[in-house]
């Protein structure tokens, strides 16, 4: 089965196609902000160029935070529409998943850390098993000193990974065993998605286009106090 | 350091306070606007723009929440009028828009205060006695703007009430 996947959680946006070889195309830009204006045209590219038609997915992949919302709108409702469009499933994956797993032959644990703007980083932290990596504990949302105050609770040394660990790695400068993975690994990419969802699809881990929702780490639920709006 | 009472007598001196405004704003300024339909929100942010150097129309982001302009700085205009979730905010990327090192004008603003830095110039706009009256109200919060109290009230003694 090919599987598309579709990335645009933070600043690089992209594409790729897989299945049981393994990665046929892969689509990545991380310049610039309009991810509405690449991202369609990148998945027709790598369909062209790799020969491949849409109608030979048989799943939609796609990141579904947390990351950034004026991204990640445009990958999920890309993802939900194409899907809808083939009438075929999607699988949605977690963008501090997709950052770890590419570090899974580290020695160490690892940090994926996402810029949430505004001062605050989404992170987890992961430990490799038998073909991939496990996270431990639920994504968190947190200042750099959280983020740092939980690096110096672990025990040994750390790997982060991350935009989020790069933009702040002054913040992060007392915490000891430390190491921060370079820029090129810092965004959660398309591949890395297409294999994860491809292990998924095969035990038919997926639901239906509607079903998909967006990682909400930062939701305020209060309802809005609109008594100067309802007056009138 | 309380409110500065403005009082204007059209449209287009509403603008005038607006770009008077707009000459003391910084990246990463936040600006609420506050008023009911027609006393002049979008006519304050057509004027705030033009004075940075905006070319492209201004209209009301009501029904599409979010317009985007390039002028000497990038300007955020939202309305968020048509919200009923504070948790809206962020599927309207509030958090990277704050963060993105322009200026942001939220109409209605002060509804979704709990989802915003408290770090803000305030603009309410209410009808005065005859038709194209109005009177402004700005209040300022936070260190940044409390530093530019005294360059605003120069800038806007013309229209003191």
């Amino acid at each position: 089965m090919l599987i598309l996947g579709i990335e645009s959680a933070t600043m690089q946006v992209g594409c790729a196609i897989g299945g049981h070889e393994g990665v046929l195309a892969h689509v990545e830009l991380c310049r610039g902000r309009r991810h509405a204006e690449t991202l369609v045209p990148a998945i027709e590219f790598a369909c062209r160029q790799a020969d491949v038609r849409l109608d030979e997915f048989g799943a939609i992949a796609v990141d579904i935070g947390p990351g950034l919302f004026t991204g990640m709108r445009v990958g999920i409702a890309t993802a939900k529409s194409l899907a809808h469009a083939l009438r075929v499933p999607v699988i949605g994956i977690a963008s501090l998943d997709l950052l770890a797993f590419p570090l899974r032959f580290a020695d160490r644990l690892i940090g994926a850390v996402i810029d949430a703007r505004r001062g605050e980083v989404f992170y987890a932290f992961y430990r490799q098993v038998p073909g991939g990596v496990q996270r431990l504990g639920d994504p968190q949302l947190g200042t750099p000193a959280d983020l740092a105050a939980d690096l110096l609770a672990l025990p040994g040394e750390v790997l982060l990974v991350g935009d989020g660990a790069l933009r702040h790695r002054e913040a992060l400068r007392d915490v000891p065993r430390l190491e921060l993975a370079e820029q090129w690994l810092s965004h959660p990419s398309a591949a890395p998605l297409v294999q994860l969802a491809h292990a998924r699809a095969l035990r038919e881990e997926w639901v239906s286009p509607w079903e998909l929702q967006p990682l909400y780490l930062r939701k305020p639920d209060a309802e809005i106090n609109w008594s100067t709006r309802d007056q009138r | 350091m309380t409110v500065l009472e403005l009082c204007t007598a059209a449209a287009t001196e509403t603008k005038a306070v607006a770009a008077a405004l707009a000459a003391l704003v910084r990246p990463g300024d936040l600006v609420l606007l506050e008023g009911e339909m027609g006393a002049g929100k979008t006519a304050f942010v057509q004027g705030f723009a033009a004075a940075l150097g905006v070319s492209d129309p201004v209209t009301s982001p009501t029904f599409t929440l979010h317009h985007e302009y390039d002028g000497r700085l990038t300007i955020h205009h939202l309305d968020v009028y048509r919200l009923e979730h504070l948790a809206e905010t962020v599927d309207l990327a509030l958090s990277e828009i704050l963060d993105d090192g322009g200026v942001t004008v939220i109409e209605w603003g002060a509804a979704v205060l709990d989802a915003l830095p408290a770090d803000y110039l305030e603009l309410r706009i209410t009808f005065g006695d005859e038709p194209d009256d109005r009177r402004l109200a700005v209040r300022v919060v936070g260190a940044s703007w409390a530093a530019r109290w005294g360059r605003l009230g120069e800038a806007l003694e013309v229209w003191r009430c």
